[in-house]
């Protein structure tokens, strides 16, 4: 075997070609890194979201979308006496009647952009359990409490959002009483009004949905009950399923990101193979050299490949430092909320290998090229 | 003794639609310790026959057996492990590797075996002594003369100490001095430390160093001299170190 050495000094023999090879790699892990975490972080942010405990009953036909969804309002305590085993907390039913809308609301410092509002009544906590106030306390009329990523969904700095702030809703002014997390779903992009105030504010006199959380009674309990009072027009979802069937409706945004992320990669790694091509094409006979002297290819190709390798993983490193520094912890807003890029285990293994394979099967191909000429055809070559 | 024997050797390749034949039917015997040179106008199959040789190159038909062992019969993988071994090639245009030191150019060879790293440097030494190197053994190629350049391509040759020595224009990019301290060297490798050389050339001033000049042309063997007198009376100036 050559020593590692040959493969490290073989690596500073052309500065350019190995600013093109950690580039380009970096580039091509960097994206994958993005493509992953993006599609990770909506898909865990929605599959969070939903409780398996927890099921939304909508107006029947509305299934895929609790905005047009309208639930009469007397459902509610129809819902909290007629169903038995629902999850109760001093006596009060976990059930929570809520509007459910998207409008655009302007905040203190002048920005108006669309924004998650939801209508609810302070028993809500008792089906949005992952729901804990940091600052304040929760709304009554004329005030709002927000998410703790509601500014990131607004696309305005977190100071306008504070307590104490106002935010404009049509031509009413409420005032922020209370700062909300949820980690790791959606409801931390919202905006929570007192629900009458949201219902006169919307002209609503109807719910979006009616959220329950089971206690001993099972789902099928709730469906036979949409289906014994068929007058109201219920239809039952478990809370899970609903944002898995809204993690469906992304599916082509995933599509896209994968599918631009490998256009980009693809033609990174077209142009680091033409690199190595080149790099491995001026070496032709310096490879047969060694052959004549008695190392085989394959000792050869593994020079070459240690080589590659260590090129394509310092640009996976630098790739891992600039989406740490870049990309973790950044807040990406979507329609139905907001997520967090993070490196976790997975982004960090896809990166890991895509460069270890960047550096094994993309040299793979000059480097037989490389090492194909007939020996003597090869000891001529210039 | 011979270390070299040839009988009957052909080898042709095709290409394109013709089928060339740059060797046919040559016969040939070098004793060990001979110093021979190989001439020939351009195409005559004077590489050809070196590199068959040296195990760069398979025949196409033909007996080659050099030191014992037909290695006409050998596969691509067996006849590099033999040339590990047996063979010392050595370049026209020295083909050194430019990343490394003459130290470490000359040491490839020996990274082959299961030296340790005291002896590998002792052998390596002793072979830049034997070309009177030691002081450049730290430079690149690129610091290096041609003539010093050749002159550690001959070390990394010899320093595994290997019976045969193959050279293809070894002074052809040389000028007359540095050419001359080569062909001595070459001379000195034959004589003293028993090495069997063969030395393709165009340079008659170069082949005059050989103990015998063959001439090649067409793939035959046109004539084969007897002694070279020229040979005899040449001084080897090169100090003599055993490897």
């Amino acid at each position: 075997m050559l020593p590692f050495t040959y493969a490290i000094r073989n690596l500073f023999r052309d500065p350019t070609r190995l600013a093109q090879t950690v580039g380009g790699s970096a580039l091509v892990v960097i994206l994958l890194i993005a493509a992953v975490a993006l599609n990770q972080g909506m898909s865990s942010v929605l599959s969070a979201s939903g409780s398996p405990q927890n099921v939304v009953i909508l107006g029947k036909g509305s299934e895929e979308s609790i905005e047009r969804s309208e639930v009469h309002l007397e459902a509610e305590a129809i819902i909290s006496t007629a169903i038995r085993g629902l999850d109760e907390q001093l006596g009060v039913a976990a059930v929570s009647g809520e509007i459910f809308y998207q409008a655009p609301l302007k905040s203190s410092s002048g920005v108006e952009n669309q924004a998650l509002l939801r209508g609810v009544f302070e028993k809500s906590l008792l089906v949005h359990t992952s729901v804990r106030l940091l600052v304040g306390h929760f709304p009554g009329p004329g005030e709002v409490m927000v998410g703790r990523l509601a500014h990131r969904k607004m696309g305005i700095d977190a100071a306008s959002f504070a307590v104490g702030k106002n935010v404009y809703f049509g031509k009413s002014d409420l005032r922020i009483v209370g700062v909300f997390e949820a980690p790791g779903t959606v409801l931390e992009s919202e905006v929570w009004f007192d629900r009458n105030d949201l219902a006169s504010l919307t002209q609503r006199n109807t719910l979006s949905a009616v959220v329950l959380r089971l206690d001993r009674a099972e789902f099928d309990d709730v469906h036979a009950f949409t289906l014994q009072r068929n007058d109201l027009e219920l239809a039952a979802i478990p809370e899970d399923k609903y944002y898995e069937k809204l993690s469906l409706f992304y599916q082509p945004i995933k599509v896209m990101t994968w599918v631009t992320a490998a256009l980009v990669a693809a033609g990174s790694i077209f142009g680091g193979l033409n690199t190595l091509y080149a790099a491995f094409a001026s070496r032709i006979r310096e490879m047969a050299t060694l052959q004549s002297i008695g190392y085989t290819r394959m000792a050869l190709m593994v020079s070459l490949i240690q080589e590659s390798l260590l090129a394509t993983l310092t640009g996976t490193l630098l790739a891992f430092l600039a989406a740490y520094f870049l990309l973790d912890g950044q807040t990406i807003p979507f329609s139905v909320g907001t997520f967090i890029l993070t490196l976790t285990p997975t982004v960090i293994i896809t990166g890991l290998v895509s460069g270890l394979l960047l550096g094994t099967l993309g040299t793979l191909p000059p480097a037989i090229r490389c090492l194909s000429p007939s020996l003597p055809h090869a000891l001529r070559s210039s | 003794m011979s270390l070299i024997s040839i009988h009957s050797l052909t080898k042709s390749y095709t290409k394109g639609k013709s089928t060339i034949t740059p060797l046919e039917n040559l016969s040939l015997n070098v004793p060990r310790g001979e110093f021979l040179a190989l001439m020939g106008p351009s195409g005559s199959g004077k590489t050809t026959l070196l590199n068959l040789i040296a195990g760069i190159d398979s025949p196409t038909m033909g007996e080659l057996e050099v030191d014992g062992r037909d290695i006409a019969r050998l596969s691509r993988s067996e006849l590099t492990r033999w040339r590990a071994s047996h063979v010392g090639y050595i370049f026209q245009l020295y083909h050194l590797v430019p990343i490394l030191s003459a130290f470490e150019n000359i040491e490839l060879p020996l990274l082959l075996g299961k030296l340790t790293k005291a002896q590998r440097r002792e052998k390596v030494y002793a072979a830049l002594e034997l070309v009177d190197l030691v002081d450049r053994a730290h430079h690149r190629p690129s610091e290096l003369s041609g003539g010093q350049e050749q002159r550690v391509a001959i070390a990394r040759a010899i320093v595994h100490d290997p019976s045969l020595l193959v050279a293809d224009e070894p002074t052809g990019d040389l000028d007359r001095e540095s050419a001359d301290a080569i062909l001595n060297l070459l001379q000195t490798l034959a004589r003293e430390h028993d090495k069997t050389i063969v030395m393709v050339t165009h340079d008659p001033k170069a082949a005059d160093a050989a103990d015998r000049i063959l001439h090649l042309e067409k793939g035959q063997l046109i004539e084969q001299g007897g002694l070279n007198p020229a040979a005899e009376n040449t001084p080897s100036p090169a100090p003599d170190h055993r490897l």
